[in-house]
């Protein structure tokens, strides 16, 4: 045994962590989402089982599978209908730098699908840029605008975020600029703080009267989604429904953020994969499932995340980090960047700092240059395309002809705990081990 | 003065009927038997003023941007929330989060307000005749807070840019509210403000504008900073 072992428990990282707030006084504030190492369940622990003899697949390039996305049909007089089932979650103006907001939505609406407002309230160029926007109306209320409001196409009333269930933003003063400044009606530069809970509700009870305002707001027109940080799913998404929600949206742990403290990012919530097999549960007992529409965000990387997450019971998935990996996030481009904030490429969570070398997460002029609107839109449009090409890809091999149509029994669980979790079969047995 | 009688029909047909009025160019409407309905004349975007002869439940006059509502009974909670411009008055008094978010406009309570008034407030003025509640002006932004009466517990907490003033007694201050000093041309906006928006029974029975406790954010949330470890145990 050498005299160097280092300690299992306080392992040279944990060293760190703790030194470093007994040097600050803090705890550590970042950005991105978790990082450790992925021993929860996820949706690598499924895989899917493509037809042979039992069933007949669909030629790939040949034969149809729609990718079109309806939400919003339990009471709004115009659903929202997406060429795909992969959209841009909320990510404000001022964790995002306005050339990302504009990248995003005109990459998302290149690809037929949509892009949500945030915690800032709404850009002009966004709505104009945008084919699909989604206004979120989240406890801050920073930005709120009915105007904004009736010329979106949904309403997202947000009770939670995956990265930070129970808790609300931080915006620290490095990225409240003059501009941002206005727009959220702080002082400039200060650390902003944003509620955990909304102003003028508290409970499910107070929430069914909310969402009947955001509809007379909008006329009954538009569809009314509720976002939920996935904690106590299965009970928040009935009470959700119950409010009167057209589409629920559930948030796992694994989602991202512009800035929070990190012991948020790391220890609360539940994984996606659990977060969606019991928000499709929970409709199911309350026999909605088909009715309110479910979308699930939080991780989803590729067309197979999001296949599985359909084929469990989402209409359609959210994408954010991956949406901003796409306009650069992460990449090995100045590097000298990276270091100067204490970062590197493919090791970037300083979000929180402002000093994103690739002008995401930034609301410095000359850092933002670098990130190319056009450019960026392009590569967000071709990551969603991709995505629905995978997840039809998948779908065609399962013999569907349309996306929506993948199902559980379309997949297999290569682990115990996802066949609990997910009602599937362990491979190799013909067994579902569900409590 | 165009009329409408709520009893018997429901708040979508109400609205409807407002905007309905609006649309044929009705610049003072009346809604008779209101029964305390909720999310009446929300997101009214007109230059018009709707009478409201009774109480309301939640969020009346929600999301409006220069409309003129008057509710002649009491209201529930979130009156006025997030309007943009206008005036909101209520003759009677107010539940919670009162002209929450607002971000400009007058909201006018002659009554007492309950709690968390003006909470996440972005600008506009609240004026209260009465007593408010614990944690009024709680994460207040910007704009002016005024109750002449008393103030509950906890009163400007956790406040940014927001100015209050109080007539009465403060039970205590929030984490971060200081008092500040008033002077003269503030005293006297002051008094101009309450002599224009209150009625003068109300505004009589009232201390002088000079008498009333000017509160502000000490501005040690607005950022980070280890010193302040206990101020942010409480805070957060």
């Amino acid at each position: 045994m050498s005299e160097l072992q280092k300690s299992g428990i306080f392992a040279p990282q944990v060293i760190e962590e703790i030194q470093a707030k007994a040097e600050s006084g803090l705890y550590s504030i970042r950005g991105f989402g978790t990082l450790r190492e992925r021993r929860w369940p996820t949706f690598d622990d499924l895989t899917f089982l493509p037809c042979s003899l039992t069933r007949i697949p669909l030629e790939g390039y040949r034969e149809k599978c729609s990718t079109k996305t309806v939400l919003g049909t339990r009471f709004a007089k115009q659903p929202i209908a997406l060429d795909i089932p992969v959209m841009i979650t909320g990510m404000s103006w001022g964790a995002l730098s306005y050339n990302a907001k504009v990248a995003l939505a005109k990459g998302a609406a290149a690809a037929g699908s949509s892009n949500t407002t945030g915690d800032g309230g709404m850009l002009q160029a966004e709505r104009e840029n945008s084919r699909t926007l989604i206004y979120e109306v989240l406890p801050s209320r920073y930005g709120i605008n009915i105007h904004h409001m009736r010329v979106a196409d949904a309403i997202e009333l947000t009770i939670g975020q995956g990265a930070k269930p129970g808790t609300g933003g931080l915006l620290l003063g490095s990225k409240v600029s003059d501009r941002i400044a206005e727009q959220r009606d702080l002082p400039l530069g200060v650390d902003q703080r944003s509620p955990a809970r909304h102003p003028d509700f508290l409970g499910p009870d107070d929430m069914i009267i909310k969402v009947e305002e955001l509809r007379e707001a909008t006329d009954w027109q538009v569809p009314i989604f509720i976002k939920l940080g996935a904690t106590r799913v299965y009970d928040d998404v009935k009470l959700a429904a119950k409010a009167g929600a057209d589409v629920i949206v559930v948030d796992g742990m694994e989602g991202g953020t512009g800035a929070s403290p990190a012991i948020f990012q790391e220890h609360t919530g539940l994984p996606t994969l659990a977060a969606v097999s019991e928000a499709r549960c929970a409709l199911e007992d309350i026999g909605l499932y088909g009715t309110v529409q479910l979308i699930i965000a939080g991780g989803i990387r590729d067309g197979a995340d999001a296949a599985k997450a359909m084929a469990l019971g989402a209409d359609a998935c959210y994408i954010g980090t991956a949406a901003l990996i796409a306009l650069n996030c992460n990449k090995p481009i100045y590097e000298e960047d990276y270091r100067a904030i204490g970062a590197a490429p493919h090791a970037c969570h300083h979000c929180h700092t402002g000093r994103c070398p690739v002008g995401i997460t930034t609301q410095d002029p000359d850092l933002m240059k670098r990130l190319d609107v056009e450019q960026g839109a392009e590569r967000v449009r071709n990551l969603l395309q991709v995505m629905t090409s995978e997840i039809q890809m998948l779908a065609r091999a399962c013999g569907k002809s349309d996306v929506h149509h993948l199902e559980p029994e379309d997949m297999a669980a290569l682990t115990l705990e996802a066949s609990a979790i997910c009602g599937i079969p362990l491979v190799g047995t013909r067994k579902v081990f569900r409590h | 003065m165009a009329e409408i009688d709520a009893a018997g029909r429901s708040t979508r047909e109400l609205n409807s009927a407002i905007r309905r009025l609006i649309a044929e160019s009705s610049k003072e409407i009346t809604v008779r038997n209101p029964g305390a309905r909720h999310n009446l004349a929300v997101a009214i975007l007109d230059e018009v003023h709707i009478l409201v002869g009774g109480s309301v439940g939640y969020y009346c006059g929600g999301l409006i941007d220069g409309a003129s509502i008057e509710i002649e009974g009491s209201a529930g909670w979130g009156v006025a929330e997030s309007m943009l411009s206008g005036t909101v008055r209520v003759h009677g008094n107010v539940g919670s989060g009162a002209a929450a978010a607002i971000r400009g406009g007058t909201v006018v309570i002659h009554g007492d307000a309950a709690a968390r008034l003006g909470v996440s407030m972005k600008g506009g003025t609240v004026i209260v005749a009465g007593n408010c509640g614990y944690m009024a002006g709680f994460m207040a932004q910007k704009g002016t807070l005024i109750v002449c009466g008393d103030a509950g517990e906890a009163f400007a907490d956790s406040m940014y840019a927001t100015t209050c003033y109080v007539g009465g007694k403060i039970a205590n201050l929030g984490t971060d509210a200081v008092l500040a000093p008033l002077d003269s041309s503030e005293a006297e906006q002051l008094e101009q403000t309450l002599t224009c928006y209150l009625p003068p029974s109300l505004r009589g029975a009232k201390p002088a504008a000079a008498d009333f406790k000017k509160v502000v954010a000490g501005r040690k949330l607005w950022n980070f900073d280890k010193r302040d470890w206990r101020i942010w145990q409480e805070a957060l």
